[in-house]
């Protein structure tokens, strides 16, 4: 099932007794969607390609204290609204769940206009606002519930493909971060990532499971304080992101390292490279000839740790 | 009650103010004053009602309106500019009483006050926008949206006094004609002067079977001579002592 399926599923299905829920969109489809704006077409607002009303639209409801969430493709709901998002949700402090499909080069046949590998960075500097990223629909299931249950303003990353579970070892609750892998030691290596990125993690951690500990970080914003305790107590660690390297996961983790004096590790950090990528050969070929690959990060691995 | 006379007054105090406080956008609020007066004391805004004033800058309008209306409290009004601890700014944020939006940046308004009407079927929402924030595609977006799904419970005034910062709006990039660029949207349309407080009410009062837009023309810095008209008048500016006492005197004798 696709995450966005897998997600819209349990708000429409919290719409059956909760009408205080809208679900906006800036043109932007899924087959669950289809569903909910036929069964409830007063509570889905239809905004028009028109990101930024999107959000100004979607902080007036919830100045009025309704359950809000905002969903399009995500270059656009984040770049191009990003001022909106600033001076409605952030700064009002609104409990708005921007939804946000297609992270990294999920779009990887529409080229550069359709990825989006800096909305981390742009988001993360956003005041008062979470952001999660899933990797896999039971990541999207529990965090829609989780959601629905107690709204907060956040940034919800999507991949755009059905992705299969995760091999999870180790769910750290309320939708933090989930390990591959047993305890954390000296001898072993955190290998960090998020949604498409953990997929590949959890490939490295099958063939080097005694060495690996793979991490999937699903909110990285706010960093998760457990976490920060696992990178003191780690041998070492790698982070691969799917975006470019300013401001990717990997500064969110020296960050956090940094608060914990833990930067005395060996820390590497894979990304895409500071260019945009008009060549094709789809997701798989890009990520693997930029270094985003099982392959890469097993080297990364042998050549450092 | 004289509105008209009470725009004047709340245009006297504001003129004291923005002297005292030393900044801040007199022109942009002196332009705007007859419509939140007659807004707040014609009687059109009931409690469920909003009122957003999307030229942020212009948001000190509100708030002897909101003091007179107990609803800022005299002290915040009396601390500002003089180093004591207050609620207020220069530009308005949802922190100060009364006000419902955090506004500064423009082209918000109309979105938020379509989301606002939308979850309020019963409430009113008046926003307040400048003819400048007409150059802001996300109010076209906003425009569309209202337009489309024909959200009748909000009035959009959009203030035309011709200018912006760096001078008349037909000379840095021409917006005229707006009524005939929003004459294609099923909106119903009424102009005004701005600074006439009947005319205001009347359209207030028509009624309305499309979303309501009022054209309010208006003129910058409206009540003194030293600004009327003055782009540079946008910001407060270092004024003599002179100045002071004309703008004093022209004030008075409209309100005395």
């Amino acid at each position: 099932m696709l995450q966005r399926d897998a997600f819209i599923e349990e708000v429409k299905k919290r719409l059956e007794t909760d009408k205080d829920i809208y679900f906006l969109s800036a043109d932007f489809g899924a087959a669950a969607l289809d569903i909910l704006r036929e069964r409830y077409p007063d509570n889905f607002i239809h905004c028009g390609i028109s990101e930024q009303a999107m959000i100004d639209i979607a902080t007036g409801l919830a100045l009025q204290g309704k359950k809000v969430f905002c969903y399009a493709m995500a270059p656009f709901i984040s770049l191009r609204a990003i001022e909106q998002i600033k001076c409605g949700p952030s700064m009002m402090n609104l409990p708005i769940a921007i939804l946000s499909v297609g992270i990294g080069i999920g779009y990887a046949d529409a080229g550069p206009t359709h990825y989006i590998t800096e909305d981390f960075a742009c988001m993360r500097s956003i005041l008062n606002l979470n952001i999660y990223t899933l990797a896999d629909a039971s990541s999207a299931k529990r965090l829609a519930n989780k959601l629905l249950d107690k709204p907060e303003l956040c940034y919800v990353r999507f991949d755009r493909h059905e992705q299969p579970e995760l091999p999870v070892t180790n769910f750290i609750t309320d939708n933090l971060y989930r390990l591959m892998g047993d305890t954390v030691t000296k001898n072993k290596i955190l290998v960090i990532g998020s949604g498409k990125m953990s997929q590949i993690i959890a490939d490295v951690y099958k063939e080097k499971s005694d060495k690996v500990i793979g991490v999937d970080l699903i909110r990285a914003k706010p960093f998760p304080d457990t976490l920060k305790i696992l990178l003191d107590e780690c041998g070492g660690v790698v982070v691969v992101d799917e975006q470019t390297p300013a401001g990717s996961l990997g500064a969110a983790v020296l960050e956090a390292m940094a608060e914990k004096n833990s930067l005395s590790k060996k820390v590497k950090v894979l990304t895409l490279p500071e260019e945009y990528l008009f060549e094709n050969g789809g997701r798989e070929y890009l990520l693997k000839k930029h270094g985003l690959s099982k392959e890469n990060i097993l080297k990364t691995l042998n050549d450092n740790f | 009650m004289d509105l008209q006379r009470k725009a004047n007054l709340y245009r006297k105090e504001l003129f004291e103010k923005f002297v005292e406080v030393k900044q801040g956008h007199p022109g942009s609020a002196f332009s705007m004053l007859e419509i939140v007066t007659t807004l707040y004391h014609g009687g059109y805004v009931d409690f469920e009602d909003k009122v957003l004033i999307s030229k942020g800058h212009a948001t000190v309008a509100l708030y002897p309106i909101l003091r007179d209306l107990n609803i800022i409290p005299q002290e915040d009004w009396n601390n500002w500019g003089k180093g004591k601890p207050t609620c207020l700014r220069v530009f308005g944020n949802i922190s100060i009483p009364g006000i419902d939006m955090t506004s500064g940046s423009l082209g918000h308004g109309i979105g938020v006050g379509a989301g606002m009407a939308i979850a309020d079927p019963n409430g009113h929402v008046h926003v307040v926008i400048s003819e400048g924030e007409l150059y802001e595609g996300s109010t076209w977006e906003a425009l569309l949206f209202v337009a489309h799904r024909q959200i009748k419970n909000m009035t959009i005034f959009i203030d035309i006094n011709n200018l912006i910062i760096l001078g008349k709006t037909d000379d840095c990039l021409m917006l005229n004609s707006i009524r005939e660029k929003l004459s294609g949207f099923p909106f119903d349309i009424f102009s005004v002067d701005g600074h006439n407080t009947n005319e205001i009410m009347n359209a207030l009062d028509e009624t309305a079977y499309q979303p309501k837009i009022i054209l309010c023309h208006t003129v910058k810095g409206k009540g003194f001579s030293l600004m009327e008209n003055k782009p540079e008048w946008h910001y407060m500016q270092a004024i003599t002592e002179e100045e002071i006492e004309q703008c004093r005197k022209e004030i008075n004798d409209v309100t005395a």
